[in-house]
């Protein structure tokens, strides 16, 4: 197990791909943010929620995205490549494979939440002074944010990871998750008794949001989306072990 | 490491069959390889090699039957890359990544050291600087050294190679059969899947002919071609499996 966990993590740093997305969330999220200070009223950025309102949606929300991103690409792109083969060949036992994988993910999206959750944190209070906003989160606020974002991160990776066994094909894996994360779960804030339930939402818990159609108890949250993550990777390790690599 | 069982023959195949859907991609399959022997794996495209080699390798699962490697089913060889060197037919390599980095991804998994690397690139004469490249400007030959390079990796007793000589220059394919001639020599075993039929009379021991998916001869060369070519046995058993 820990020699595949170590081929695993190599090949995670091994092609610029995963540089890359890090460095494209980054960049977007500064985007985000930035356009988020400086385009709405003063109203609603003076106060405690409509600040933590911006920096946790932007920062956990596109976080846990391309957390999932990068969970995706590090099974899908073995089947794009057909590197998938040389692996299997050399560890045939497939659930140490996606095993070693979950567990490499797991660290990498912790690491790309963070990442996300502090980039906005970081660009945001520049933004908010630059306007001259008084910022008005708490150091328990910014701990929180990026505690939370670093635990959904991890989280996500790990659902981006599972959904990429299941489907295989990288292009409809990636589509399926943006699809879910800015348009589905938006979707469901007509419905906030059901949206804070789903997998996006419970990150944006873990991270200290408050408003309707979120947790409010961030252990369930947590509880919750450990859950969704667990499934989604049985279900990937089921749809490996059970068919056929072509 | 654990060394694999020699004293049972390397490759069993025994009645193996794989259905997709209504077509019968390997049918009824039965066929043993020997140790120290060469053995030219022969048949039109979609005959049925590539998909007998998967389910040997347990990429695929058969719809019955069963193929075993020393012994085991592939999944459970103790050490799979010390017992079986493999070269597929679809090349699989990350295009961004480099040879290097390609074999030292293989032997992390393995358990092999880097310094393995480095020898077996040597040994299939990828320079360093070539190895230090992102396989994505590798001409086709290349690819194949560094395929082969990827089956020599775990010192294994077996290798299973399919179309290793496409897009090999001359030199490429002189050395590849004087290497699998010392390797059989030295009791390992070969199984070489190819359409090159001069290469494989000129390297083999003993031909397999498999098409549509029924193994149509199993014997060796010089009874098989009987004082004809290996192609024009080869065309008149593909000829008579037709009609």
């Amino acid at each position: 197990m820990k020699t595949q966990i170590r081929s695993e993590s190599y090949k995670l740093v091994t092609t610029r791909t995963n540089l890359g997305v890090a460095a494209g969330m980054v960049a977007l999220i500064a985007l985000a943010v930035l356009l988020h200070t400086f385009g709405l009223s003063l109203d609603r950025l003076s106060n405690v929620a409509g600040q933590r309102g911006v920096l946790i949606d932007v920062g956990v929300r596109l976080g846990t995205l391309f957390a999932a991103l990068l969970g995706a690409l590090a099974i899908t792109s073995e089947f794009r490549t057909g590197t998938i083969r040389p692996t299997l060949l050399v560890t045939p036992r497939r659930t140490k494979v996606i095993a070693a994988k979950s567990i490499c993910v797991l660290v990498a999206g912790a690491i790309t939440g963070l990442l996300a959750a502090g980039t906005a944190a970081g660009v945001g209070s520049i933004g908010l002074a630059a306007r001259g906003v008084t910022i008005q989160l708490t150091a328990g606020d910014i701990t929180r944010l990026l505690l939370g974002a670093t635990l959904a991160g991890a989280l996500w990776a790990v659902i981006g990871l599972g959904v990429g066994a299941v489907v295989r094909a990288q292009v409809p894996t990636i589509v399926g998750l943006f699809a879910w994360v800015l348009f589905v779960e938006n979707i469901l804030g007509d419905v906030p008794s059901w949206q804070k339930f789903a997998p996006g939402s419970l990150g944006q818990a873990l991270g200290g949001q408050v408003r309707d159609g979120i947790l409010s108890s961030a252990a369930l949250a947590a509880v919750l989306l450990i859950a969704y993550a667990a499934l989604v990777a049985l279900a990937g390790l089921t749809a490996t072990v059970r068919r056929d690599v072509a | 490491m654990r060394s694999v069982d020699t004293t049972t023959d390397p490759v069993v195949v025994r009645r193996l069959t794989k259905r997709y859907g209504r077509t019968v991609a390997v049918d009824d399959v039965s066929f043993t390889l020997k140790a120290g022997t060469i053995t030219g794996f022969l048949g039109p495209n979609g005959a049925g090699k590539s998909t007998t080699l998967r389910l040997l390798f347990g990429l695929a699962a058969p719809t019955s039957g069963s193929a075993l490697v020393f012994g085991h089913r592939y999944a459970e060889l103790p050490a799979p890359a010390s017992a079986v060197g493999a070269i597929l037919e679809s090349g699989d390599f990350h295009p961004a990544r480099s040879g290097r980095g390609h074999l030292r991804m293989l032997a992390l998994a393995a358990g092999i050291s880097w310094e393995r690397v480095d020898e077996v690139l040597a040994q299939v004469e990828l320079v360093p600087k070539a190895a230090a490249r992102p396989v994505r400007t590798y001409s086709l030959g290349m690819r194949q050294r560094l395929g082969l390079a990827a089956a020599l990796l775990g010192q294994p007793r077996l290798l299973l190679l399919d179309e290793p000589i496409n897009g090999l220059d001359p030199t490429g394919v002189h050395w590849l059969r004087t290497a699998l001639r010392r390797f059989a020599a030295d009791g390992g075993t070969v199984l070489v899947a190819s359409h090159v039929l001069a290469e494989v009379a000129q390297t083999v021991d003993r031909v397999l002919i498999i098409n549509s998916g029924r193994l149509r001869a199993d014997a060796p060369i010089q009874e098989l071609a009987d004082g004809r070519n290996l192609e024009d046995a080869y065309l008149q058993l593909i000829a008579e499996a037709a009609s």
